[in-house]
């Protein structure tokens, strides 16, 4: 009991991923500043944007349902801090490990997009309206080929479960190779989830203010972020699960600290691609998404379903 | 209590995030505002973020003169933003109505419609101006713990 308590609030839960996650947003933005040949953010930036964001005034919109507005936030905190409690980070094993958990995690990581697209639209504002709307039209668009290529990967290790697909490329490190389409499509993607630039489009501030975001301030405001922080470290620690999964077999703590310095490649690859590329319209978005990912995700199941005959 | 209290000064001081308004400026004020935001000076390093709802900003930066049309529209944005929020005033038509002063169209400067925390003359305001006065209305908001 206390075990598990532990391990959701404090370690690997609430705690430890709400530090890792703000820790994971200066890096990102100080990458961001040094390729822009800008200084940067100090390192306690984000720290002292999330305190200053509880200790400031919480407005509700009077147009708005407050029930909805307040709850959707919560939502998506909570959905992507259980997602941490499925991932294995320092031993080829997770608190909660079941068959098919790889499913579970994936569907988790929709919960916040979905959150956003009802807070926006229960705040009643004209912008947060559109940018909600955005929000839901992007995910049909990214969600397709990220799940493709994430489940390719679980197919060529023949499991549902992370675990196991984490055992198997520990086992078989030449198989990642295979799998760099996959890998390739599903960065790209986890822009897209994580509204980041080329795929900014629901919180384009130069069109649409903040997005679905817009009526937000204070204490709500502090949780959406933790929450795009987090679903950013929970989405590239999912990528490295299933697409690199080397050093877990180390002793535990070299494996912490090999699978964090691989967290954090990824996300530096994701600071690198939304430095050099603009935004784009959500029609070429999903033009892109439909004519370019897809069949690229669809060749990648087709080349593992291959691959798993001729090699097993 | 007095901890929290410091914490919560210090995390104010460290990451204030502004919204510009253009309340009647002639445009070069708005320019000297933009240019204080460019990677040339790098208010990133200092923590100020440009944001695009009064919801998110804790100081609303108004640069001109607050005419007739304007001045609903620039209460209305002042009182939606969240407690504890600061304004300044950039250029000498947010000081005091500058050039226009005494216009048919001109209420005054932006003092005449809301409270400001801080002005900053010139005309436009320089860049490093601007940063200055940003810079010591943070300051006062340290120095009552002393
Ligand atoms: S102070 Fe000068 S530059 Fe600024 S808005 Fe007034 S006239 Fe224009």
């Amino acid at each position: 009991m206390i075990k598990a308590l532990f391990s959701i609030l404090i370690f690997p839960g609430f705690l430890f991923v709400s530090v890792f996650g703000l820790f994971a947003e200066f890096f990102d933005r100080k990458i961001y500043a040094r390729l822009q040949n800008r200084v940067g953010p100090p390192w306690f930036q984000t720290f002292a944007d999330f305190i200053k964001l509880l200790a400031k005034e919480d407005i509700v919109p009077c147009e708005a349902n407050p029930r909805m507005f307040g709850l959707a936030p919560i939502f998506a905190l909570a959905s992507v801090i259980t997602v941490f409690l499925y991932i294995p980070l320092w031993k080829t094993e997770t608190l909660f490990s079941f068959n098919g958990d790889i499913i579970m995690v994936l569907y988790l990581l929709t919960v916040p997009t979905l959150a956003f697209f009802i807070g926006g639209w229960y705040s009643t504002s004209l912008f947060a309206r559109i940018g909600s709307v955005r929000c839901v039209t992007q995910l049909f668009a990214y969600e397709v080929p990220l799940f493709m290529s994430i489940l390719a990967a679980a197919l060529l290790a023949n499991s549902w479960s992370l675990v196991d697909i984490v055992i198997f490329y520990t086992r078989h490190p030449l198989y990642c190779l295979f799998n760099l389409i996959g890998f390739g499509i599903s960065l790209i993607a986890l822009l897209g989830k994580l509204e980041k630039t080329p795929f900014d489009i629901p919180e384009a501030e130069t069109e649409i203010v903040a997005g679905a975001f817009t009526e937000y301030s204070g204490r709500l405001l502090a949780i959406l972020r933790l929450t795009i922080d987090i679903e950013m470290v929970v989405g590239s620690a999912l990528l490295v699960a299933v697409f690199f999964p080397f050093g877990l077999t180390l002793a535990p703590i070299t494996g912490f600290v090999v699978f964090m310095a691989e967290i954090m490649f990824v996300i530096a690859l994701l600071s690198l691609l939304r430095t050099v590329v603009a935004r784009l319209r959500i029609d070429q978005m999903i033009n892109f998404c439909w004519k370019y990912m897809v069949p690229l995700a669809i060749f990648q199941l087709l080349l593992n379903l291959t691959l798993k005959r001729i090699l097993m | 209590m007095g901890l929290v209290k410091k914490i919560v000064t210090w995390a104010r001081i460290k990451s204030p995030w502004i919204l510009h308004f253009n309340t009647g400026a002639c445009n070069a004020c708005d320019i000297e505002i933009i240019a204080a935001l460019t990677p040339r000076y790098d208010l990133e390093r200092f923590g100020v973020q440009l944001k695009g709802t009064p919801r998110h900003a804790d100081i609303l930066v108004c640069s001109g003169p607050v005419t007739k049309q304007i001045e609903d529209r620039l209460v209305r944005i002042y009182e939606q933003m969240p407690e504890p929020k600061f304004v300044v005033a950039v250029g000498t038509c947010a000081c005091s109505g500058g050039v226009f002063n005494g216009c048919y169209n001109i209420k005054g400067g932006i003092k005449s419609t809301i409270p400001v925390s801080a002005f900053i003359p010139g005309c436009p305001a320089s860049p490093k101006a601007i940063i200055d006065g940003v810079v010591k209305l943070l300051q006062s908001l340290e120095e009552p713990k002393k």
